[in-house]
């Protein structure tokens, strides 16, 4: 059939998979080495310390960034929705390589009671679909600030709203984060925005509140919502009783209004909780049900985060959080969309043409092949500090569970930090999942990737 | 008569130091003349490994009043921007990338090493501990300090303090039950202006991290006062416009 016909004429882009595989094995036993070298060289004789002081000398400029080189190997799952709609119209085999290259470069100027910043961005990408660049200014903005208590950001910026870790419901100003990556940098919206800072004794230590326009125009933050408006939104901030709470709101404009609490409070040393909520007023989500039709409906959704980060006697960190996401898929409207594919599936392969598929692959493109569409999911991750005494050496694991579908995913990891600046880290994740569950329908069974940071 | 006088007044000359070894005061003294109650400084980390690697950090910090220490790392590239908070038992760390502050604990350390977030984010002494017991010992003082909190990170010291300069010499942390989890050395006393002089050096070592040292030294501590909206969440990226 086609698929065949392309496999027979399908050409490979630089090393095989096989050649590949071998350097990312190459790369992890280097990287293990390092970590069992024995360490017995005998303890310095007494030493005396110097500390040059040209090193904390100021100056008003500062250029730095990021390099990252990211080599990920997918073990495909031919059974999945995403496969057949990424892949029905070729052959890569079991398997695909991809190589991922990112650099970061950032810069301040500062004088006086103003500040310049700006950081870009550029990825490549090289897989079986090609080479891809692209480059982006992730951050750029102009501060001023006439005291400790105010200050004026205007330009491209992060707010970074909300205290979950995997999720934010309530970050109305931001782009959403990767759970499976949480702490990525992302790129900002362009804004003018002011923080207005209060401490006080007693039980209320601080209070801010921080005010935020974001205009939607033509190539101004134009993948925001519904253009031509200017959109106000607003965060208060308090420090009550020992607990982090923020309030925030977003005014009806080029999205519809919303508003959100969150909290987050260490009940002991060891211990700390969190929680965000966020109402969405006026929702209106598409869907397609299991004929095909596409349906959609509005409402006032609520979304919810709740979870806690403990650390034991062992050093071992735990983060553990619930969100359940009022704008998400429920299981029989993410079987809608599955049933979509699998009769643009068949009708590929019987000759009756790639339309159907082509539909299903514009809406993968939107919510259906967001990150986490559907409704409930929990988060556990599970760090642990240098273990056997290996100092810079972190060995973690994460599982995301889809309760409404029973799927997860598991991902070990291990980072190794002990070069300056270097950061090293080994990542696995596989994919869990029936047929019709979100992790069952992806285009992967897992991946292996290595990714070595260096900053400068 | 006058022998007995004589004697009475002989004996109550000798205990006279001993009665007037008032601890709480003595650790006081020992706060004030390790730092201005509100300051600024510059500390390096070095984090030294049995095979004499090292890793090093270099953090401005500032502190107000009792409760309130603010740090920025400085060096390396891989941290800079970072920065730590304390406003008494609550703390958070900002990482750039991430664009916001979480909570952390004391317990955990944001540089790796012997030193944990308490010993970077340190408040005086006196604030953290009551004094159990004082006494003379090795020439200078032995003082004994219990938690005023469970939320302190060690439940007891035991402070070896120079009798002349009353700085300390020696600090062993322990826990509830009295095992040790570290020893600090305070090494290499020096003027840094303003009449503060002190050592300038601290050294810790730890039986839960054998053959492991963390070094930190301390340059440019200089009295200074900050307004409190400087110890707030929303100035943590901002700390630098302080240098």
């Amino acid at each position: 059939m086609m698929a065949l016909r392309h496999r027979a004429g399908g050409r490979r882009r630089g090393p095989g998979p096989r050649e590949q595989c071998r350097r990312l094995a190459l790369a992890a036993a280097i990287l293990l080495a390092a970590l069992l070298v024995p360490q017995t060289a005998p303890r310095a004789a007494e030493e005396t310390y110097s500390f040059d002081l040209s090193e904390i000398e100021k100056k008003p400029w500062h250029i730095g960034g990021y390099a990252e080189v990211r080599p990920v190997r997918y073990r495909l799952n031919p059974d999945g929705a995403f496969y057949k709609l990424r892949f029905y119209n070729r052959d890569e085999g079991d398997a695909v390589n991809e190589f991922n290259g990112r650099l970061q470069l950032e810069g301040s100027y500062e004088k006086g009671a103003g500040r310049l910043y700006v950081r870009t961005n550029t990825d490549y990408r090289r897989s079986y679909s090609g080479e891809t660049e692209k480059t982006s200014i992730y951050e750029g903005y102009g501060t001023l600030r006439p005291g400790a208590s105010f200050k004026l950001d205007a330009g491209k910026k992060n707010l970074k709203w909300g205290k979950g870790y995997a999720w934010n419901p309530a970050a109305f100003l931001d782009r959403p984060k990767d759970p499976d990556d949480p702490e990525l940098p992302l790129e900002g919206y362009i804004v003018l925005a002011a923080d207005w800072i209060r401490s006080f004794d007693g039980p209320l230590k601080t209070l801010s509140f921080t005010p935020v326009l974001l205009p939607v125009y033509d190539h101004v933050n134009d993948n925001f919502g519904t253009p031509n408006r200017i959109n106000a939104a607003a965060k208060l901030y308090l420090l009550l009783y020992d607990t982090d709470i923020d309030l925030m709101v977003l005014v009806d404009g080029s999205r519809t209004a919303r508003a959100g609490i969150d909290f987050s409070r260490n009940v002991t040393t060891n211990f700390e909780i969190h929680g965000e909520f966020a109402w969405i007023h006026s929702y209106e989500k598409s869907w397609i049900d299991t004929s095909g039709t596409t349906r959609s409906d509005t409402y006032e959704a609520l979304s919810a985060l709740i979870g806690i980060r403990y650390l034991t006697a062992w050093d071992t960190t735990i983060i553990a959080e619930y969100f359940h996401s009022g704008t998400g898929y429920s299981t029989e409207e993410m079987k809608g969309f599955y049933a979509l594919v699998a009769r643009g599936w068949q009708a590929y392969i019987t000759g009756g043409g790639d339309a159907l598929l082509r539909r299903a692959l514009l809406v993968a493109d939107g919510t259906y092949g967001r990150l986490n569409p559907m409704r409930d999911y929990l988060y556990l991750r599970v760090v642990q500090k240098e273990p056997f005494n290996i100092l810079y050496f972190s060995p973690a694991v994460t599982v995301m569970a889809n309760l409404n579908d029973g799927g997860y995913t598991v991902s070990p990891e291990v980072v190794y930090t002990r070069f300056t600046n270097l950061e090293l880290r080994l990542k696995a994740n596989f994919l869990f999942g029936g047929p019709d569950s979100e992790f069952g329908e992806k285009q992967n069974r897992w991946r292996v990737e290595l990714r070595a940071g260096y900053s400068f | 008569m006058l022998q007995k006088l004589m004697l009475t007044s002989l004996v109550l000359l000798f205990a006279l130091p001993a009665f007037a070894l008032d601890g709480s005061v003595l650790l006081k003294q020992v706060d004030r003349n390790l730092n201005p109650e509100s300051y600024e400084m510059y500390r390096k980390l070095i984090n030294v490994e049995p095979d004499g690697k090292k890793k090093e950090f270099t953090l401005f910090s500032v502190k107000k009043g009792a409760d309130r220490v603010a740090a920025l790392f400085l060096a390396p590239a891989s941290e800079k921007g970072r920065s730590t908070l304390r406003l008494g038992e609550n703390m958070w760390l900002y990482i750039p990338n991430v664009g916001k502050p979480i909570r952390i604990t004391s317990l955990q350390s944001v540089v790796g090493g012997v030193f944990n977030n308490a010993d970077i984010l340190n408040l005086d002494y006196s604030t953290e501990y009551d004094v159990k017991s004082v006494m003379e010992k090795d020439g200078g003082y032995l003082l004994n300090l219990k938690a005023k909190t469970r939320e302190v990170a060690y439940d007891q010291l035991r402070m070896q303090v120079d009798r002349n300069r009353r700085v300390p010499v020696r600090i062993e942390c322990l826990t509830e039950a009295g095992m040790l989890i570290k020893t600090l050395y305070f090494k290499d006393t020096k003027d840094f202006g303003g009449g503060l002089v002190r050592p300038s050096v601290i050294e810790t070592d730890s039986p839960l991290y054998k053959g492991y040292r963390s070094i930190m030294i301390f340059a440019k501590i200089r009295k200074r006062t900050f307004k409190d909206e400087v110890f707030t969440l929303t100035y943590m990226p901002n700390l630098d416009s302080l240098r």
